[in-house]
């Protein structure tokens, strides 16, 4: 179970309350509502809606999501998401058309004379 | 009003700030600018801010639209959209109803992407660090029944004034020398010209 | 060509320095510290003290100037303080107020 290549999906009739932890890929196009802690790559699809605070290696972001997020590589917030709530992340990416209220904190290296 | 023709191509409308350039103080204008060097202070334009990666920009900034390539510490208000490209680094806030940012670039502070009222400075409150708890779950503590009239008036408001046409300050009126605001405490500045503020004032002619 | 141009809707309050030629067609107030040259055009308005090595005023300035090399003062110019340069041209048509001090300390 514990595969990386695994990939589960939770379709888009599903709605899971509870927190969701895991190993492999995940794609949502249904609806999590409490904690998703994931090793490797979170897609919420454009009919996912997510209440929760995400935790993943990798986030992308097509769908609904509210809930604070912490990705240890990436997060891509496209053009169809609306998102809100306060996200960390190395990367972080925000397309035109995204809708997104809150935070981000990326690591910023400034000049010296600042 | 002709000058002699001059070897610079001042392109009409658009402004440069050169890489060695520093401009601490208040900016104001309507026309795009591009800053290569340095500004520091206050930052209003009606039309668009480039921060090239040369550019620092250590300011609130009210703008239309801001494409930063640069570096930007301070927060942002735009109109329309401000755009963090994949050379630009910023520290502060971001309101704006369109915000994008592109893989590479670097951002820490806040992003609200609702309506900008044009030519609001954002106040002067430092990019603070991010420890909050989940997103809106708590909404800030209101005083009694406020009349949504006095919660719009309460933010910092701080509405920057338009520019007189120069034009209309030439005529003779002494410049208000007494009402300029503090300018942020400045670095040193290249030539050490200690020498005082602007102390003359125009007569009437 | 690293030309910094602040153009005519401009309006800046407090202090501009640097390495390079600054062409003012905008409103500077407050004070301007270059080590190259100082263009203020027609539509320039400059109140300010300024302190480069030289200057080109077609435009209006108030505010006392000490220039290294040259302060150049062109037809149609209204300048108001005190000057302080080993060379000053004044053209025909300038208008200026002020103290002409063209004291060659350093020579």
């Amino acid at each position: 179970m514990a595969q990386g290549e695994q990939i589960g999906i939770i379709g888009k009739g599903i709605t899971i309350k509870g927190s969701l932890t895991g190993a492999g890929d995940l794609v949502v196009e249904g609806r999590v509502e409490g904690q998703i802690a994931l090793k490797n790559h979170l897609t919420i699809e454009s009919t996912g809606k997510v209440q929760a605070d995400i935790r993943a290696e990798e986030l992308t972001i097509n769908g609904e999501a509210s809930g604070n997020i912490d990705a240890s590589s990436k997060v891509a917030i496209n053009a169809s998401a609306r998102v809100a709530g306060d996200v960390k992340a190395p990367r972080v990416v925000i397309e035109d058309g995204a809708v997104f209220n809150g935070s981000i904190e990326m690591e910023v290296k400034l000049p010296d004379d600042i | 009003m002709a000058t002699p023709a001059k070897e610079f191509a001042g392109g009409a409308g658009n402004t440069v700030i050169g890489p060695s350039i520093l401009i601490s103080g208040k900016l104001t204008g309507d026309e795009d600018l591009t800053v290569r060097g340095r500004v520091e202070g206050e930052l209003t334009l009606t039309n668009t801010l480039i921060v090239e990666p040369s550019g620092v920009v250590k300011a609130n900034v009210a703008v239309k639209n801001a494409i930063v390539s640069g570096v930007v510490v301070g927060n942002i208000n735009a109109t329309e959209s401000v755009e963090l490209t994949k050379e630009g680094r910023m520290v502060g806030d971001i309101h704006s109803p369109r915000v994008i940012i592109v893989d590479g670039a670097s951002f820490r502070g806040r992003v609200d992407m609702g309506e900008v009222e044009p030519g609001r400075v954002p106040s002067e409150r430092p990019a603070r660090p991010l420890l909050r708890p989940a997103v809106r779950a708590v909404a800030p503590p209101k005083p009694a029944a406020p009349r949504p009239a006095e919660e719009k008036a309460k933010p910092a408001i701080k509405p920057v004034p338009p520019p007189p046409p120069p034009a209309a300050r030439a005529e003779g009126k002494a410049p208000p020398a007494g009402a300029k605001p503090p300018v942020p405490p400045a670095p040193p500045l290249l030539a050490e010209a200690g020498k005082k503020k602007v102390v003359v004032k125009k007569k009437a002619k | 060509m690293a030309n910094t141009v602040i153009g005519s809707s401009i309006v800046i309050d407090g202090e501009i320095s640097g390495d390079e030629d600054l062409v003012i067609q905008g409103t500077v107030k407050g004070k301007i510290s270059l080590k190259e040259s100082l263009f203020v055009e027609g539509s320039g308005v400059v109140e300010a003290d300024i302190e480069t090595q030289n200057v080109e005023i077609a435009g209006r300035v108030t505010g006392n100037i000490v220039a290294s090399d040259k302060v150049e003062l062109k037809t149609d110019c209204r300048v108001v303080g005190d000057i302080k340069a080993p060379r000053i041209l004044i053209a025909d048509g300038a208008s200026f107020k002020g103290n002409v001090d063209m004291d060659i300390k350093e020579r």
